[in-house]
């Protein structure tokens, strides 16, 4: 899927919270959008799922679903929401469900049989490590960690050709973190998909994106194509360079 | 703690809470709710303005003076209070905890929250009807003094009924049921101290006697009131005080469940996963669970009365009046706050398609399916020939044809989150569109039936309630369909209101 945004801007009282002039993500790519607080990074996220209304601009996505071209705006047409998975908060969770009812009630209104549903979870067998299915808790019972992966899975349950993880490796342990990471390079592999993850985990998201992208204040600073030596180097050099102490 | 201190503290304190009502999101940023919410209490003022002048003629030429009758009456202006307090006056307990970890006495904080319990201006609010009315009736008899008496004796009853209602909305935190002993002993004084014996009527005798105290500032009565306030006030000291440390030491008992497929809706499709998620809503989550048990009550002891009982037997209005709501009242209690449950996990529906087309018509079918009860109850009467079988099918099917659809409506504007399992719920859920909507669902079937009956007879008005009722069952695919596209437009407003009061 490709995601073109152009001439977004987004304003919360007199603080600019986005202005990008022209943005594309193209098909297959994993996109790390890092920065500081309050660079934006989630606004840009609700705002490319119409969860928030931009002042100005639009978001597009196009491309090919089951070999049919497809082109919709987010803000005018509910179309996009087939293929896309998102998860951003808790906010995207019906905490009193168990995980196993959660998913299967999304595998539902995604047209998914239980026996799919069955054999798609045996994927993430090793990223929920015991910890989600026959628990029998609701997930407002479950840990800050084990709400985030219930989240990541619901997301990516129905494979989606376009996933977005605003803050995926928030609250993991360090093993899950890693498993993380294996996932989200199996899945852009195997699916192919256009992925958007938001992260302050710099060495993570360096890791698993093929291309970087630097907020600050609303506003796109850099883009950086692969070159991970380079890469590194730079970005830690911007953030070190924000230290005032 | 030094004096300047304290009443710099005080200050900050109240200047904080003046603050939380007008910096409330929700508050801070509609002007029509701002001009509404104004609309609302102004109009509930001019209202008892008119009561309190046109009270004096009613009691003019009887046996007692008009403010006796008044006076006698002050039990039931109580209960009304104490049942209005539910929707107005709040807890100490959780305001109290954000300031717990500050260098301030819990002593000195409770105190103060408490003060201003019996300070707030809603005590003040029955003024609007006993000033005019203790204009007319109290200066001839008392002076103009014994008008302020009068005043501020009814302004001091209404301070014991906060602290009343203060310790048993505590009490109910703790298990819901305590509701019934505040109800209870309301119901009992006015039983036993007004009707029980006619001949010593204690209640309405003894507040007339208090209150002509008051007028004629007799000491002994203001020392009644001390009398009684001050253990109900050391009461509330002492329970808010465990309460402040059972809302930070709060621990949710993690229970077991079991995962329910509830496979035999399975049939239904999208809309059967919906129906699943409005039943595990309503079992698993507190604050559902009792609106629904709330409502579910009502609506059985409505059913009863009407089915075992011959007390409304007597005006065919009230037969037909009464078999509406049977059918009305859960669904206005519950669809009220219709939308504000999913406003926990609004953002996580609305990236996927439609779902909330398919929720609203999950809803529907929920509230259609409950009303297999009212109607089963109504077979008594059916039977006992006190209603036809035609106004018990116009009442079901006005409810399912017309006041759904009104209350649905509120879908579209309702943005407040309300949180599911919180124990110690605050009050203010409801907005005042919320109590309009709800009010008119109730009103609007009553007016119906009413013109109806007047103008023409029972089976006219059933026949008519069908056919409105029928149209607007057939068309359900479509009032909920523009439901959902107006949800739609208003969506980026809702979902700010959603996230904003999670």
């Amino acid at each position: 899927m490709n995601v073109t945004i152009e001439k977004l801007t987004k304003s919360f009282g007199e603080k600019q919270a986005l202005n990008i002039d022209h943005y594309a993500i193209h098909s297959g790519e994993t996109i790390g959008l890092v920065g500081n607080n309050g660079a934006g990074k989630t606004t840009l996220f609700r705002i490319i799922l119409d969860l928030l209304h931009a002042d100005s601009g639009c978001v597009t996505i196009d491309g090919l679903v089951e070999g049919m071209p497809v082109s919709c705006d987010t803000s005018k047409s509910e179309e996009w929401k087939a293929y896309t998975g998102a998860f951003v908060d808790t906010g995207f969770l019906i905490d009193y469900l168990t995980p196993e009812e959660y998913f299967r009630f999304i595998a539902k209104i995604s047209g998914i049989s239980d026996a799919v549903l069955h054999d798609r979870l045996l994927q993430f067998d090793g990223f929920m490590n015991g910890e989600i299915l026959g628990q029998k808790t609701l997930i407002r019972n479950l840990s800050m960690g084990n709400k985030q992966k219930v989240g990541i899975i619901g997301a990516m349950l129905h494979y989606p050709q376009l996933l977005l993880l605003d803050e995926p490796f928030n609250f993991l342990d360090p093993t899950s973190q890693l498993a993380m990471k294996y996932l989200l390079e199996t899945y852009s592999k195997e699916h192919h998909a256009t992925i958007i993850v938001s992260s302050h985990n710099l060495t993570h998201t360096l890791d698993i994106c093929s291309r970087i992208t630097l907020l600050e204040h609303g506003l796109i600073i850099k883009d950086y194509d692969r070159d991970y030596a380079m890469l590194t180097s730079e970005i830690e050099a911007y953030f070190k360079g924000n230290i005032n102490i | 703690m030094t004096f300047s201190r304290a009443w710099l503290i005080y200050r900050s304190i109240s200047q904080n809470q003046r603050l939380r009502t007008r910096r409330h999101p929700m508050f801070e940023k509609k002007l029509a709710m701002k001009i509404l919410s104004y609309i609302f209490v102004a109009f509930w003022a001019v209202y008892l303005v008119m009561l309190g002048f046109t009270a004096y003629s009613y009691f003019e030429g009887s046996a007692l003076e008009a403010f006796d009758w008044i006076d006698g009456g002050m039990i039931w202006f109580l209960t009304v209070d104490f049942l209005s307090r539910f929707s107005m006056q709040e807890t100490p307990a959780q305001d109290i905890k954000q300031y717990k970890l500050h260098n301030i006495p819990t002593g000195f904080l409770l105190h103060t929250f408490l003060f201003r319990m019996g300070l707030h201006p809603y005590n003040l609010f029955w003024a609007f009807f006993f000033v005019p009315f203790g204009i007319r009736a109290i200066p001839q008899f008392y002076g103009i003094m014994g008008f302020f008496g009068f005043i501020i004796g009814w302004w001091l009853m209404y301070v014991l009924n906060s602290y009343w209602y203060l310790f048993w909305r505590t009490m109910l935190n703790r298990n819901f049921f305590y509701v019934i002993v505040p109800l209870l002993t309301y119901a009992a004084l006015a039983y036993f101290g007004i009707f029980f014996d006619p001949d010593n009527q204690w209640l309405f005798e003894g507040t007339i006697r208090l209150m002509r105290g008051f007028c004629q500032w007799n000491p002994l009565c203001w020392l009644v009131f001390v009398v009684v306030v001050v253990p109900l006030y050391m009461v509330n000291f002492r329970l808010q005080k465990a309460a402040i440390y059972v809302e930070i030491a709060k621990t949710e008992v993690v229970k077991q469940f079991k995962t329910h497929n509830m496979t035999f809706l399975d049939g239904l499709g999208v809309i059967g996963e919906y129906l699943k998620l409005e039943v595990k809503s309503t079992v698993r989550n507190l604050v559902v669970r009792k609106q629904f048990i709330t409502g579910a009550l009502c609506m059985l002891m409505l059913c009863s009365l009407f089915s075992f009982s011959n007390i409304y037997d007597e005006l065919p209005f009230m037969r037909v009046f009464i078999c509406v709501y049977c059918f009305t009242c859960l669904g206005v209690m519950t669809l009220t706050t219709i939308m504000c449950a999913e406003g926990n996990y609004i953002d996580g529906l609305m990236v996927r398609r439609e779902t909330v087309l398919s929720l609203l018509k999950a809803k529907y079918y929920f509230q259609c399916m409950i009303l297999i009860v009212p109607l089963l109850f109504s077979l008594m009467p059916i039977i006992e020939g006190k209603i036809t079988w035609l106004t018990a099918l116009g009442c079901l099917l006005f409810t399912t044809g017309a006041v759904f659809p009104f209350i649905f409506q509120l879908a579209v504007y309702n943005d407040i989150t309300i949180h599911l399992n919180e124990k110690l719920t605050k009050t203010g859920r409801d907005t005042k569109v919320q109590m309009l909507m709800a009010g008119g669902a109730l009103f609007l079937p009553m007016l119906v039936m009413y013109t109806l009956v007047e103008c023409f007879n029972d089976d006219v008005a059933a026949i008519s309630m069908i056919s409105i009722g029928l149209i607007g069952t057939v068309l359900h695919p479509l009032w909920l369909r523009n439901i959902y596209e107006r949800f739609m437009k208003r969506r980026y407003e809702n979902m700010d209101g959603f996230r904003n009061s999670r």
